[in-house]
């Protein structure tokens, strides 16, 4: 009885997976598939074709897209991980005046829906003439409540002794932060590093709003811009298009698959 | 200590100015807004509480309340079923655990405009994949976007669909923490598998399920990219979001003040449901 | 009519046997304790009489019927957790009472059992609290009035008092006597603390790397241990042992190491052979010091003499433990006397070692001339 039991249950679990999985094989073959053989079932391509890539490549400015959501994705993870890892710092081992403040600051922040600052932030970035700028996609994103959070919470459990012989040696704050807290907090740093990449890699509605010019599109709004323009035409060449934002994402997830599902589900708790 | 005073100030200095440019500028800002007109080109004039009055006889507003309303009955309770049924399955010494989990959590990292257009193609009512598996197994298709009744309803299916994995993870956790000798004494009790559940795990869970229920509400009144790609709105407005509205309202008529008050409104509203939601879960708790 | 019984049973994890060949009749109304250190296999039979771990061979029965294959809920046992195991959503009065409201017994004698269970206990006023309201006796009480309640064949207890402090372990162990004599119900017991075994049992399995040592009465442990573990891992403090041969000398047989000869009584040395080396145990309250100081009359007794430089003197209130060095030798033994003539460190003391308390073991750590007792 016991064994039916077992295989009852690995049955189920496989069909789940495949109901989790098989959209994004389908739609990966669909890509490869040419126009007439659009929308079939069929996991493996009767002609296997390149036209759908091709098609969406010269229709609308991907390649540029690609390196701007590259850009705009690296440039906020090294930002908030750098100036995140200060901020923590300082709130976590070094007294300064405010920093209660400053504390209730951060947590009174990520309770805001972003909704409700979402128009004043626009009104701000058309004022300082930011529209369609790299610096519009950017700025705002600098600093992370979470990873602030995040990181000093883990800061705080580093010994005392640490700081207080790199401080008698003479070295700086940030001299501190930078050679020895980094080295020890890789887990924590990692985590970071990856849920705001992945945030920054994903986010569509922001640059939708402040970003018009096609060419400086990030890569989710060109695709999604793409798709409900009606320049994608097909259902091959609108998928391939959703694949140059999906592959490098499943690639890094099937290496690091444990360090994302600890990252995004620990942000998003936190959140 | 003077130098950790200095070095601390100068530290933590830019993101204190951060937050007053991009944290409490806008809230403030916000709720100025929500008293003037503006188009962003000619000058803001004063509105009074024009656009207070305005929002609440705006019936596309509400209707856009409504419709998450009706999302979220879909969408939570099978977010709380799924995800709680596959944590238990996946709660055992099993062959290959870390490759389901991967699966169920591969949509979560997935961008979620992504998901909206492949799942556009998954509904599509005559060549979609799902009615076309439909149609095999001898059912008629369904014309899941395109039919008032039908088209929220699927939109909260694919929004579990994506989410779940997150979920898992977090019921998985909490299901680490029933001590040992808790589920061996209830089982020395008498309890059968179903009373094991509902007597010792499904409460232990309570935490867990709260925090289910909560971000996937907050998720629910967020919803924008979904409704703007896959349906635009429509089909009568029955997709129509609270973002998507406030979106447009920025976007395609420039209401800046009008927008900024379907924001604050948003907030509070979500506010309230959550703190109302707690409560209740709460109360129930104690039954 | 006999309660438990274990017949061949045996436990395997893998590759390692973890219960080895165990035999055993629990009888009715008997608190037997299973004694040993961690990795002696006993939790890991205790779980097998509740249906918490499998039997890898062999038979269990419990009032003659055959349980080995039955899952818990249907061997009526009932069993208290080291953590005590309650739930911590409910109150002591829903813990008390779930596995009833399980069964479907009716309310009305649901709530007779209740309050019958925290009179006894002295829960009555914490019946509406939760466990992380209560104190750790308290919430051991509460695992204990779960038991109860459900009137099964069979008690288990594991470890039950390793959470508490010393004071709170003492009073408890006294009350679980006390309760198990009341109620009559078969008790299976496991510690490692051989005090809670000494003082609760009815009867002791000392157990060893899955394998049975000894089973008896506390006593009979206590004065007749079967080999060195058993008789090192029984009675506080432990036993003294020393190495050394057998000669014989004018007939008699003489132990004989460094600093100390004894004559040993015949029946002791039977099954000896004269040149193999043996251990030789005494218990340090079997010794008796003198200090030499006083004159060392020989009193005619074929008592073994030794000599010793006192090292330490540990008071404890009653009784005090002098530990020593053997002059001549290299061990170092401990003794233990009354406070009425202490010696202090650096004396040299004189010991007897009466022969008649002198345990002698083989090589192979069994103990000559004696049988182990199974029943």
């Amino acid at each position: 009885m016991k064994q039916l039991r077992r295989i009852a249950l690995y049955a189920g679990l496989t069909i789940a997976a495949i109901t989790f999985i098989y959209p994004f094989l389908w739609m990966a073959s669909a890509t490869f598939k040419p126009a007439a053989e659009a929308g079939s079932l069929a996991l493996i391509p009767h002609d296997i074709t390149l036209d759908n890539y091709r098609t969406m490549w010269a229709r609308a400015p991907f390649g540029r897209a690609l390196v701007n959501s590259t850009f705009v994705a690296t440039t906020i993870t090294l930002a908030v991980l750098v100036f995140g890892s200060m901020t923590a710092y300082a709130m976590a081992r070094l007294n300064f005046r405010g920093r209660p403040a400053l504390n209730a600051a951060t947590i009174a922040v990520l309770m805001v829906p972003g909704q409700l600052t979402l128009i004043p932030l626009y009104t701000l970035i058309v004022q300082l003439g930011w529209i369609d700028t790299y610096a519009a996609l950017i700025v705002p994103y600098l600093f992370n409540a979470t990873a602030i959070l995040m990181l000093r919470q883990f800061f705080l459990q580093i010994p005392q002794s640490l700081i207080d012989s790199a401080r008698m040696d003479g070295m700086s704050e940030p001299r501190i932060l930078f050679t020895i807290f980094w080295p020890l907090s890789k887990p924590v740093l990692s985590i970071v590093a990856i849920f705001t990449f992945m945030g920054a890699w994903n986010e569509v509605l922001w640059p939708l709003l402040v970003v018009r010019e096609q060419n400086l599109m990030t890569l989710p709004q060109l695709l999604t811009v793409f798709a409900l323009g009606g320049g994608a035409g097909t259902v091959g060449v609108s998928l391939a298009s959703a694949m140059v934002l999906v592959v490098p994402v499943v690639i890094a997830y099937m290496f690091l698959q444990r360090n994302f599902i600890e990252s995004m589900a620990g942000s998003g708790i936190k959140g | 200590m003077r130098a950790e005073q200095k070095s601390g100030s100068l530290m933590a200095g830019p993101y204190a100015a951060f937050l007053l440019v991009f944290a409490v500028y806008p809230i403030a800002f916000a709720l100025v807004l929500v008293f003037l007109q503006w188009d962003l080109v000619t000058v803001p004039t004063f509105a009074g509480a024009n656009n207070i009055r305005l929002l609440l006889h705006d019936g596309r507003f509400w209707r856009a309340v409504a419709n998450t309303f009706v999302f979220l009955s879909i969408h939570v309770p099978l977010q709380i079923v799924t995800a709680l049924a596959l944590a238990l399955a996946l709660n055992r010494q099993l062959a290959g655990r870390s490759f389901w989990r991967a699966a169920f959590f591969l949509p979560v990292v997935i961008s979620g405009a992504v998901v909206a257009i492949l799942w556009s193609h998954l509904y599509a009512t005559d060549v979609g994949l799902i009615n076309r598996l439909l149609v095999k197994i001898g059912l008629s298709p369904v014309p899941w976007l395109t039919d008032p009744r039908t088209a929220m309803p699927a939109i909260a299916v694919m929004v579990t669909w994506k989410n779940v994995g997150f979920y898992v993870i977090i019921y998985l956790a909490g299901l680490q923490y029933i001590p040992r000798s808790c589920q061996e004494a209830i089982e020395i009790e008498g309890a059968s598998a179903w009373q094991r559940f509902r007597y010792l795990t499904l409460p232990s869970l309570l935490p867990q399920t709260i925090l289910v229920v909560t971000l996937s509400t907050i998720n629910g009144f967020q919803l924008f990219i979904e409704p703007y790609v896959m349906t635009g709105g429509g089909p009568l407005r029955r997709t129509y979001s609270v973002v998507l509205y406030l979106y447009n309202n920025a976007f395609a008529y420039q209401k800046m003040g009008y927008a900024a008050t379907i924001g604050v409104a948003l907030a509070l509203i979500i506010g309230i449901v959550v703190f109302a939601q707690r409560r209740l879960i709460g109360r129930a708790e104690a039954l | 009519m006999p309660s438990v019984t274990f017949e061949h049973v045996r436990k395997r994890f893998g590759d390692s046997t973890v219960v080895e060949d165990f035999d055993l009749v629990v009888a009715d109304g008997e608190l037997l304790v299973l004694v040993g250190g961690s990795g002696s296999g006993k939790s890991t039979i205790l779980r097998m009489v509740a249906g918490l771990e499998e039997v890898t061979s062999g038979t269990i029965r419990i009032d003659q019927r055959d349980v080995t294959a039955l899952p818990p809920r249907e061997r009526d046992v009932a069993m208290v957790f080291q953590d005590y195991g309650l739930y911590p959503h409910m109150t002591v009065r829903e813990n008390l009472s779930l596995g009833l409201r399980l069964r479907k017994i009716p309310r009305q004698e649901i709530d007779r059992r209740v309050t019958w269970a925290a009179g006894m206990l002295g829960l009555a006023s914490l019946l509406d609290r939760k466990p992380k309201q209560l104190s750790g006796g308290q919430r051991q009480r509460v695992a204990m009035g779960r038991a109860m309640v459900r009137e099964p064949k069979v008690f288990l207890f594991d470890e039950p008092l390793s959470n508490l402090d010393a004071g709170l372990r003492a009073q408890m162990r006294i009350e679980i006597g006390g309760l198990q004599r009341r109620l009559k119900t078969t008790t299976i017991y496991v510690t490692h603390d051989q005090v809670e075994a000494m003082t609760l049992g009815d009867r002791i399995v000392v157990l060893a790397d899955g394998r049975i040592q000894q089973i008896g009465r506390p006593i009979d442990l206590y004065r007749a241990p079967v080999n060195r573990f058993v008789a090192g891992f029984i009675g506080t403090p432990p036993m003294n042992f020393v190495e050394g041969t057998l000669r014989e000398n004018n007939g008699q047989a003489v132990f004989i190491t460094e600093g100390l000869s004894i004559g040993v009584p015949r029946e002791k040395t039977l099954t000896a052979n004269p040149t193999q080396s043996l251990t030789l145990g005494i218990r340090p309250e079997d010794l008796r010091v003198e200090s030499s100081a006083a004159q060392s009359v020989d009193d005619g007794s074929s008592a073994g003499v030794l000599r010793g430089r006192v090292v330490l003197v540990e008071r404890l209130g009653g009784t005090s433990h002098v530990h020593f060095d053997v002059a001549g030798g290299g061990s170092r033994m401990m003794a233990s006397v009354s406070n009425d003539r202490l010696p202090s460190v650096g004396e040299t003391i004189v010991v007897r070692v009466p022969p008649e308390r002198v345990h002698l073991f083989g090589a192979d750590g069994r103990a000559i001339g004696r049988t182990a007792e199974i029943v």
